[in-house]
């Protein structure tokens, strides 16, 4: 359903008329005459109102009760009164009664100080409780979660973490128990809370019941700061703000952009902030030594650094990690580019796109914001996991399904978590989505004949595949695509890419808004970093490339049989981020130059970098990052950097001109500057234009410099057939939400660092003699990892799915298509 | 003095069975109006009827079913046998002796709203009623009056008994409607009305079993014959529980309007022998208290709401000169206290609060001041809730402490010279006292 557009009434509020959207409820209209009306349970976000603490009590000429201003819509004409002596004695008999069960414990609360029941008994409160009897008493502080205190006895019961767990992240955890003053918040059987938004209920608690295990007492609210930032810990970008202490983060919390987040956080986004503080931090240059990393000062590292570049010239490949910003980005081109004069770079991990083709996924016509995933008629969520690849997005695909009505498809390999709230579902063999979309565009063009075969080579049921093609033409013409950077990756990457665009081409109207395409990098910032020219066939701005050079696939190939000396990793672990890691052990042991910019030294850094560039953490960065929508959003230091820590940019300017090609960049901003007069679609960017809220290029009038490229139809090739299991699996692979070293360092997310596990179904485990729980080898071609067998019933037959992004055991161990299991 | 429409037959063996109830003339009214009526002229007899809701809030019923939406998406009808209102037990002897009349009465209502699925929702501790009504259902069923195409008129209607869980919030309309959705009965904000969005976001219409077994009737003589029994503004008859200190507790049939004292005094016998009326709650534990002297009211919406009071339920009462008003009040404030959902802040801290207070009064560790406390906390319940529960408790407390204070102060009196400590603990160890050990 598209946004719909408000008129505006007027309405009579103390006195004075006041101009007002229609439909807004008078708790909110009533801010646009400057009057404040206090709330406890009342929050948009959280849907619907309640009514529930009755705080918002105001009296309405011709309603002889008083009436709750947060579920009251404001109407044409209607006459408000919010300063009475009725409303306020009402107000202060709320207050009263909400006050006698509360502890009055602010002093030693962490809430006190930032409590909007402290501010509004201060404001609308009657001074004086007349209540001498005994106050309700619970066992407190209990753990709801490892990460959530909960303290029953400063509750009022506003229900805000009930309905966030009920209606916004759908986990359907916390429930209310037993009733009138015995009520309590609580977890069916006293489990833990653990889901991957539980931290929001942390903010949402409008008195001091639930509070952050991280955060408990490490500070008040006067010893802090509030530093605005955006979290590059996956590609959603939240906007956050980092709560510091004395040059140290202490708490994450959310900066609401309707157009980014709508003020929610994944529980990484809020507790992973620990990992900037851990002493396992790299915080000096390091340089390997007889075998050993030795710490060095800044000038012998870049000296060493610059003199293996220069030996190995155009012989050196450089990758660059999702989390570079784009002027790290930007300099590390400039600097293979220019002082090296090699294309070995690249920020994708599956193969190379050609430019037209990147150029014609990304066209500004062709773009959806998030905001359309909430206002779409029909939404497909293609060959990705919004609550693993950018977790935020799946709050907001649930909220439009939930209050407009999306009409949502799903096709994926593994069994997503939004399949319950799907219109329809579609699976698919792992690898297969360039089958899938051919199927998918056939049917949609209505060529029944051929959707059968096309269905058949993906691995996917026909019948599937023309339901979802029903729901995305039968909706509306709003339809929004959202698909995984891994749909495009592989050999056939070009195949699957055209395949989509050809779906694309059926269902979205270019240049027409709400609707178009989305998609979810592998990378934070993997659309940011290919428009700086980090891609091997492509400079800044997608400008074309003389010779192209090698993308990381060929980069690690080469460096595996000595024809790349030199390997530059900017914010990356082959072995973590990358696939096929056997071959980047190969690659990395036989590099003679190994050049890192790390905060944390990884098991493939640890044994193979040669010199190790001490890396900021997000909170130290300042730079900008494009998020998968085209929203380009500064990033600003909350803290400075500990120990020797330099900026990247600076790092990246002093190696280019040790090697003859300065950049000419001096400060951050000016690296920023210098960035975007080199693009043409971002020309005439500021920072200052940038802002707290960032900006979408695809919006501004330079986007009309993106490069022309066809969109299609294009002629498609018979796609292959996904394999035959024969008795072995088909190998899927996925990266969960917590597969990150930030979350392995965190004391506080420790707990859900992620272990493999062996996802199959139970057909498939009985034939194989596995049992849920049990410990099995995934094998094929020799290599090996190990993990626990996990049953689901709704993974298809013939697969199994495995994480990769693991420290141990991870997926990208194992190369080939299908695998054996075999009980350990 | 009684005038009986509803328990005309009511006594007599058999009547729950569907043959019986047929001899009687049973589903006739029903087979008129799927034969000669159209909904809407089902509709107007009832509102020409002036039939109240007999539920406790007395809203008209026609006017209730006119309020649904004439769209085409499914309507629900839900009949309120929730019953839990203290001292009310009317709908009990009806459903138990007469299951086929709030049948009849329930398809006819449907029919008018242009409900296609309808449902009963009763009390859990009326197991028997719930089986009786079970067994009346299949009867309806296996002779055509419930299911598809009743009576070969192309009108369809699904009835399902419901038995709730036993919670008195569950008897609020919208209460009712989540437990039916199978969710916590908790009341929702209205509106929306359930006219509009009420079961599963449907139209619907809630009655009273009372209301519904009323429907019949009503189309048997016409709406505006059955207004010409009671009052102006109260018409036709009602079935009152009468119970507390009387000689002859039970269900008495009415014509509205007849004076009070002959339903306490004439039809149940009055308080027993040598023992004088002190208050009576004229319509359920939730309506304020009247005293001897308004005992002359005539008995109908009307006059009641004007004595600051309300027919409710049709629920009286009666409370003698051996009863202290201060247990009365404490009963009825934990009966609150323990039914109140906890949704909502006043009704859920007023209620407790108000139990704690009336708690000390009783042991006499109170002072009059907190007789004044508690009749303000009282004023803050009132009208500040979101469902009339807190309301509920509030409203008779408050007025027992306004027209009984003198009883109150001086209960409290007597129990401190009863009891000095107030049964509250012994003074503390004298080792606990800071300083005490080393003075």
């Amino acid at each position: 359903m598209p946004k719909p557009a408000a008129e505006t009434i007027t309405f009579t509020l103390d006195g004075l008329e006041v101009d007002s959207p229609a439909g807004l409820m008078l708790a909110d209209a009533a801010k646009l005459g400057d009057v404040e009306i206090p709330v406890f349970c009342y929050e948009p976000k959280l849907g619907q109102p309640v009514g529930a603490c009755r705080m918002c009590l105001v009296e309405i000429e011709g309603i002889p009760k008083l009436q709750t201003a947060c579920s009251t819509p404001v109407r044409d004409g209607m006459v408000v009164l919010t300063q009475t002596d009725r409303v306020k004695e009402a107000q202060e008999a709320i207050l009263e009664f909400l006050l006698i069960n509360h502890p009055l414990d602010c002093p030693v609360c962490d809430k006190g100080g930032e409590c909007p029941l402290q501010d509004i008994t201060m404001g609308w409160g009657g001074g004086r409780s007349r209540f001498i009897e005994p106050k309700r008493h619970f066992v407190k502080p209990l753990a709801l979660s490892p990460l959530i205190a909960i303290d029953r006895e400063r509750c009022i019961l506003c229900y805000r973490c009930v309905r966030f767990s009920q209606e916004i992240s759908e986990d359907y955890q916390l429930v209310l128990q037993e009733r009138g003053a015995h009520s309590y918040v609580s977890t069916f059987d006293g489990h833990p809370y653990v889901a991957p938004f539980s931290g929001n209920i942390i903010e949402l608690c409008p008195v001091g019941a639930l509070t952050s295990q991280a955060y408990r007492f490490r500070a008040r609210p006067w010893d802090v700061e509030g530093s605005g930032s955006v979290c590059t810990l996956c590609p959603a970008q939240c906007n956050v703000e980092f709560t510091v202490r004395d040059e140290r983060v202490m708490r994450v919390l959310a900066r609401d952009h309707a157009g980014v987040d709508d003020g929610w956080l994944c529980d990484k986004g809020r507790f992973a902030y620990q990992s900037v503080h851990v002493d396992s931090r790299v915080t000096h240059p390091l340089l390997r030594v007889d075998g050993e990393l030795v710490p060095v000062s800044w000038d012998r590292a870049l000296d060493e650094a610059a003199a293996g570049l220069r030996s190995a010239g155009a012989d050196t490949g450089a990758i660059a990690g999702g989390e570079s910003t784009n002027e790290e980005g930007f300099l590390l081109a400039h600097l293979m580019r220019g002082g090296l004069s090699s294309s070995h770079l690249d920020s994708r991990t599956g193969g190379t796109l050609s430019r037209d083709l990147h150029a014609a996924l990304h066209a500004p016509q062709r773009q959806a914001c998030v905001e359309d995933l909430e206002f779409a008629h029909a939404l497909l969520v293609l060959d990705c996991e919004p609550v693993d690849d950018a977790p935020v997005l799946d709050l907001r695909i649930r909220k439009g399904i939930r209050r407009n009505a999306v009409k949502l498809a799903v096709a994926t390999s593994r069994p997503s978590s939004l399949d319950p709230n799907a219109a329809a579902v579609a699976r698919f063999a792992p690898g297969a989505g360039e089958a899938f979309c051919a199927a998918l565009n056939a049917a949609l063009g209505g060529e029944d004949t051929v959707v059968d075969e096309l269905a058949a080579a993906a691995g996917a049921d026909p019948a599937e595949v023309q339901a979802l093609a029903a729901v995305l033409t039968d909706a509306g013409e709003d339809v929004v695509i959202v698909y995984g950077e891994r749909l495009t990756h592989g050999p056939r990457g070009e195949h699957a890419a055209r395949a989509l665009l050809n779906v694309a081409g059926r269902v979205i109207t270019a240049g027409h808004d709400g609707c178009g395409l989305l998609e979810l990098p592998a990378g934070a910032n993997g659309r940011g970093l290919r428009e700086v020219g980090v891609l091997p066939n492509a400079g800044p701005g997608l400008t074309p490339v003389t010779s192209p050079g090698l993308d990381s696939g060929g980069i690690a190939a080469a460096a595996a049989s000595n024809q790349i000396e030199a390997l530059y990793l900017l914010h990356v672990d082959p072995l973590r981020d990358m696939p096929n890691r056997r071959l980047w052990k190969k690659a990395l042991a036989r590099a003679t130059m190994v050049i890192a910019h790390a905060a944390f030294l990884t098991d493939g850094l640890w044994e193979h970098a040669n010199v190790v560039f001490p890396a900021e953490s997000y909170a130290e960065k300042e730079g900008t990052v494009t998020h998968p929508d085209g929203r380009v959003q500064r990033l600003r230091p909350a803290i400075s950097r500990p120990d020797a820590v330099r900026g990247e940019w600076q790092v990246l300017a002093d190696l280019c001109k040790r090697l003859d090609h300065d950049p000419g960049v001096l400060t951050g901003p000016m690296t920023s500057a210098t960035l975007f007069a080199a693009i043409p679609f971002l020309a005439g960017l500021t920072l200052d234009e940038i802002g707290g809220r960032g900006v979408r290029w695809p919006e501004r009038p330079q986007a009309a410099a993106w490069p022309q490229a066809d969109g299609g139809p294009f002629g498609l090739e018979a796609p292959p057939f996904a394999p035959t299991p024969n008795g072995d699996l088909r190998l899927g692979t996925f990266r969960s939400i917590w597969a990150a070293p930030e979350v392995e360092l965190s004391p506080a997310l420790k707990f859900l660092r992620a272990h493999q596990r062996a996802e199959l179904c139970p057909a498939d485990a009985q034939r194989l003699g596995v049992a849920h729980g049990d410990q099995v080898t995934v094998s094929s071609n020799g290599s090996q990892v190990n993990a626990i067998a996990s049953l689901r019933a709704s993974v298809p037959g013939g697969t199994v799915f495995l994480e990769s992004g693991l420290e141990q055991d991870s997926a990208s161990e194992l190369d080939a298509g299908l695998v054996e299991i075999t009980r350990a | 003095m009684s005038h009986t429409i509803l328990f005309e037959n009511i006594d007599e063996p058999g009547l729950n069975t569907i043959d019986v109830y047929r001899r009687r003339g049973g589903y006739e009214q029903l087979r008129r109006v799927l034969s000669t009526m159209a909904p809407e002229q089902v509709t107007e007899e009832l509102m020409a009827s002036g039939l109240r809701g007999r539920g406790g809030a007395g809203f008209p019923s026609g006017k209730k079913i006119s309020f649904i939406p004439k769209v085409n998406v499914d309507k629900y009808l839900v009949c309120n046998a929730d019953e839990s209102e203290p001292g009310t037990f009317k709908d009990r002897e009806l459903m138990q002796k007469s299951p086929h009349m709030l049948l009849e009465g329930m398809v006819i209502a449907a029919y008018a709203a242009g409900a296609t699925k309808s449902f009963i929702y009763i009390r859990g501790e009326y197991v028997e009623q719930a089986d009786i009504i079970d067994a009346a259902i299949v009867q309806a069923r296996e002779a055509g009056f419930i299911g598809e195409n009743i009576l070969g008129s192309g009108f369809d209607l699904s009835l399902v008994l419901h038995r709730g869980a036993g919670a008195y919030i569950c008897g609020e309309e919208t209460g009712l409607l989540d437990s039916l959705e199978g969710k916590r009965g908790n009341p929702r904000l209205k509106p929306p009305f359930p006219a509009n969005q009420g079961l599963y976001q449907g139209p619907t219409v809630i009655n009273n079993v009372e209301t519904l077994a009323t429907m019949p009737h009503i189309i048997a003589m016409g709406g505006a014959e059955y207004a010409k029994i009671g009052t102006e503004t109260s018409a036709g008859t009602k079935l009152v529980s009468v119970s507390g200190n009387v000689r002859n507790p039970g269900n008495y049939e009415i014509e509205l309007g007849i004076p009070s004292r002959e339903i306490i005094f004439g039809l149940a016998g009055g308080p027993p022998e040598g023992r004088e009326v002190k208050l009576w709650f004229p319509g359920g534990s939730s309506s304020p208290v009247l005293e001897p002297k308004d005992l002359d009211l005539p008995y109908d919406f009307g006059s009641l709401q004007e004595a600051g009071s309300m027919l409710g339920s049709g629920a009286i009462i009666v409370v003698d000169d051996s009863v202290p008003v201060v247990d009365v009040a404490l009963k009825l404030a934990k009966f609150y206290r323990h039914e109140s959902c906890g949704k909502c802040t006043p009704c859920r801290e007023g209620t407790r609060w108000t139990v704690s207070m009336l708690e000390r009064v009783d042991s006499g560790l109170a002072t009059p001041m907190d007789l004044d406390i508690m009749a303000s906390v009282q004023e803050q319940i009132i009208g500040n809730c979101l469902c009339v529960l807190g309301d509920a408790m509030a409203m008779p407390i408050g007025s027992m402490v306004k027209k009984f204070r003198a009883e109150f102060e001086s209960h409290i009196e007597e129990a401190r010279l009863r009891n000095p400590y107030g049964g509250a603990e012994p003074d503390p160890d004298p080792v606990l006292i800071q300083g005490a050990a080393s003075a």
